[in-house]
């Protein structure tokens, strides 16, 4: 079966400065929960840009190997022909629309589907997040940082994409909170079998919720595995899963 | 600019041959303008561009309003619109301090910098307030401000035909005549060169440099970036005044259109063209402004008959094509070029060093 | 005598409002500033005098000619200026958009000559008296097909998906993106509203005065009025245009008829000075 999501010998560079991604190998099985590791700088970030197609937007560019969603190459194409392909994007930082209300949010995120199906669409996430469906005519810039993170992923998933890209969902928010979306992550997957590639500078948690994981380390991809896997490698647990700030023990 | 032990000998020798090159090129030019010949050998119109001093004396004064913008938006990162206001203030205080109160040339130059200087920080003081584009548009107000009692004194003191300006004198040297003016102009345009660039390089002229590229980040180390701010408007606003009154004396007459927002543009694009915070550039900028209309004017037919209706259309509409042109390169610059022929002249001279260096 | 001068103030608004729409929807879509909104108030006015005297088009087609013209123009000019420019200087785009009134007002002097012309058109002219006011018909008339250019805008911005679309794209370029919108379309269609609704501003300041590229500095009008009104806010570049077009009638009448340019520009940039983000417009919080 192939995979949703295939990258393949991908490699990144911005205007006139080095590598910010070497010869990265990568996917992301059919309704697959797959995480992304790596501390700050280490080319997360730049990856999902050469995913999603916004590497122009920030003076990247491919230097080598291709993007596959679903077996065809989607490397170069502009970012919103991705999205008609059905790639959904929950972007670092939540970018919501603040001028815009809660439905209206939505509505942007539907514009990709047929007039009739819009409705259902919003219905789908009303009924994932009541809390949306509570603040639906508010301004999208007054919530909380959960309740945006909430119409992020919502507009994301509305257009039922095979294949989602969180980025970053715990930055700013209660851990509570953060696992009540996580789990909504879930649910989303196996209702609609939608394949998630979730990016997480918190690795355990990434790695409980998670299938299977890859790391990145200054652009390159150190290790990869199941879920399990890597969790127990110690690489991960001495650098990252912070099992060295155990009692008493000095932490680099 | 200069390297250390690295560079040959021969090179430093190369540099002064050159500076005693331009030196007397530039000392021969009025010759060559009004005798139209070079050493005895007589050369055609087109030949000389269409060129006699007369533009070359108003390219001197423009580069004076090409170099004062440049150091200010170029360099100091302020954005102005409103250069031409400076023009019409120096003209005014000429107008004051020459026609009315009599006094001397020298002391008159000397008042309109100091009222331009004046001016410029008033005019300045919106950017203490605001910002970006709000402060752009400031300075446009500003220009129209300047404009409306420039006019309303002009009305008032003398007539719709304009203000007239006397010959001025320095002693008993009488600027009459273009060649003399060119006397006085050339070094006077030296000068402010070598003051703005000696003014960038210094403490304060760095500090400004930062506060034009990261101004928190020049905050941070103490800079107050308000006061600099002022005191860069006041110098350029002093300077573009020195401008305006020379201007107006040399035209010997001046009414309020000359100061239009036309005129503040062609700053503006003269120091897209040359390179924007490049001092050298506001001179090529000048330059090529004082140009264009010329090689124009040499190219365009002569006569209806060829070129049909376009060609008709060219040679009735010379003016409306010079300024086609012009608007035209400062668009293929602004999308091309950014960093104007100071710009391109950085690429060229680094790509022959890279290529000089080839193994 | 005050109301005489407050309807025409009014009437004129109307238009300078239309205009003043235009180019906040060019601002607050791609973030330029067009100093050239006023050539295309002359551009109109121009393709008004090419649809009816030199082609003579019934005027029906001749608005079509006229609205579809101007549209592309502005798409025209967004994929060849104001694209390539995107992420560069304010100094740089706004010296563009200069660049451009200059190239536009040479090329239309070259091609009509610099006197103006005439504009007729079958609008209907002839006075009408209010008590002791006259108003024009033709007044009228643009005051009215302005206010509902305005209120259609309003509407297609509000309620409609594409609409929403031009707000999202507004609102967050990025985010915009990331929702998979076409962001250039949103923005070129931004620029095809802006021309073509100050083209409709031209078409009838053309036949109100004459159609010459002198309009350009009642087209320009727009910037001040924008500013006053509030720079991000779409009804604020109405009310805004209203107030310009009546101030420059008092100042015209009351004060002397060359004080309107001033007394404007003066009242800018106290706006500037105490209350920059304009009548109706939000304090944005400033990122250095």
């Amino acid at each position: 079966m192939s995979p949703v999501l295939d990258i393949q010998g991908l490699s990144v560079a911005y205007n006139r400065k080095g590598l910010a991604l070497e010869d990265v190998h990568m996917h992301v099985p059919k309704g697959g929960i797959v995480a992304l590791l790596g501390a700050n700088g280490a080319g997360k970030t730049t990856l999902i840009r050469a995913v999603t197609g916004l590497l122009d937007l920030h003076q990247g560019h491919i230097t080598a190997g291709q993007v596959r969603l679903s077996g065809q190459i989607v490397s170069g194409l502009p970012a919103h022909r991705l999205v008609r392909l059905g790639m959904g994007q929950v972007p670092e930082g939540r970018l919501v629309f603040k001028h815009l209300s809660v439905e209206e949010n939505l509505r942007v995120g539907a514009a990709v589907l047929p007039r009739a199906q819009v409705q259902d669409g919003l219905d789908a996430v009303y009924h994932l997040f009541p809390r949306l469906l509570e603040r639906r005519q508010q301004a999208a810039g007054w919530m909380s940082g959960g309740e945006q993170q909430m119409l992020a992923l919502g507009r994301a998933m509305i257009a039922k994409p095979k294949l989602l890209l969180v980025d970053e969902l715990s930055l700013g928010l209660a851990p509570l909170i953060v696992r009540d979306i996580y789990k909504q992550l879930l649910v989303i997957g196996e209702t609609l079998g939608t394949a998630m590639l979730v990016v997480e500078q918190n690795a355990n948690l990434a790695l409980s919720f998670a299938q299977s994981a890859y790391l990145l380390k200054q652009g390159r991809v150190v290790l990869s595995g199941s879920a399990a896997e890597v969790a127990a490698n110690p690489l991960m647990k001495s650098s990252y899963l912070g099992e060295a700030k155990v009692a008493g023990e000095s932490t680099p | 600019m200069n390297t250390t032990n690295s560079q040959p000998p021969a090179t430093n020798f190369s540099a002064w041959g050159w500076l005693i090159f331009w030196a007397g090129a530039l000392a021969y030019l009025p010759t060559l303008l009004t005798e139209r010949a070079l050493f005895g050998m007589a050369l055609s119109n087109t030949q000389l561009l269409n060129l006699g001093l007369t533009q070359i004396n108003l390219m001197l004064i423009s580069m004076l309003g090409a170099l004062s913008l440049n150091y200010l938006t170029g360099c100091a990162g302020l954005i102005s619109i409103g250069h031409a206001a400076f023009f019409a203030t120096g003209a005014m205080a000429a107008a004051i301090f020459d026609n009315q109160l009599g006094w001397p040339f020298p002391l008159v130059l000397l008042a309109c910098g100091l009222s331009g200087a004046l001016v410029g920080t008033l005019a300045g003081l919106p950017s203490l307030r605001v910002r970006g584009l709000y402060f752009v548009l400031s300075t446009l107000a500003v220009h129209y401000v300047v404009a409306y009692v420039f006019l309303e004194y002009q009305f008032k003191f003398f007539d719709v035909v304009g203000i007239p300006y006397a010959a001025p004198r320095i002693g008993d040297f009488e600027l009459n005549t273009p060649v003399r003016w060119y006397a006085f102009l050339l070094p006077l345009v030296v000068l402010v060169y070598l003051g703005l660039k000696a003014s960038l390089q210094s403490r304060e002229g760095l500090a400004m440099r930062a506060m034009r590229d990261h101004e928190l980040a020049a905050t941070s180390v103490g800079v107050d970036v308000r006061i600099l701010r002022l005191k860069a408007f006041g110098l350029s606003s002093a300077i573009a005044s020195v401008g305006g009154a020379l201007f107006a004396y040399y035209l010997s007459n001046v009414t309020s259109e000359a100061f239009n927002i036309s005129f503040a543009i062609q700053f503006i694009a003269m120091i897209i063209i040359g390179g924007m915070g490049s001092l050298p550039g506001s001179l090529v900028g000048a330059a090529i402004w004082l140009l264009l209309p010329s090689i124009i004017g040499g190219l365009s037919p002569q006569s209806n008959e060829d070129g049909g209706f376009i060609g008709k259309m060219l040679v009735e509409n010379r003016a409306q094509l010079v300024q086609l042109i012009f608007s035209l390169l400062v668009i293929v610059f602004l999308i091309f070029a950014p960093d104007g022929v100071a710009g391109l002249a950085r690429n060229l001279k680094n790509r022959i060093a890279a290529w000089r260096q080839r193994p | 005598m005050f109301e005489q001068v407050f309807f025409s103030g009014l009437a004129l608004g109307s238009i300078y409002g239309l205009v003043a729409l235009g180019f906040a929807v060019i601002f607050k879509a791609t973030d330029v500033f067009n100093f050239a909104q006023g050539m295309f108030v002359v551009c109109g006015a121009y393709l008004a005098v090419t649809a009816i005297s030199i082609l003579q088009l019934p005027f029906p087609l001749a608005i079509v000619f006229i609205v579809g013209a101007a549209a592309l123009l502005g798409v025209l000019i967004h994929m060849a200026l104001i694209q390539p420019l995107l992420g560069r200087p304010m100094l740089s785009v706004i010296m563009l958009t200069i660049a451009l009134s200059i190239a536009l007002r040479a090329l239309i002097e070259m091609i009509f000559g610099p006197q103006g012309r005439s504009l007729t058109t079958p609008m209907p002219t002839g006075v009408l008296m209010l008590g002791s006011v006259r108003i024009s018909y033709l007044h009228l008339t643009a005051a009215l097909v302005s206010w509902a250019c305005m209120a259609g805008f309003g509407l297609f911005f509000r309620f409609t998906s594409v609409g929403l679309l031009m707000r999202a794209s507004a609102d967050s370029h990025e985010a915009a993106v990331v929702s998979g919108v076409n962001v250039n379309t949103m923005n070129r269609l931004a620029w095809a509203i802006g021309s073509t609704l100050a083209a409709v501003g031209g078409l009838f300041l053309g036949q109100l005065q004459i159609a010459s590229t002198e309009l350009e500095g009642i087209g320009l009008l727009a910037l001040p009025a924008v500013v006053i009104g509030g720079m991000q806010s779409i009804p604020g570049a109405i009310v805004g245009g209203l107030l310009v077009g009546i101030i420059e009638q008092m100042a015209s009448t009351y004060i002397s008829p060359k004080s309107s340019d001033i007394v404007i520009y003066v009242l800018l940039l106290l706006i500037l000075m105490v209350r920059p983000w304009g009548l109706f417009g939000q304090k944005e919080l400033g990122r250095v």
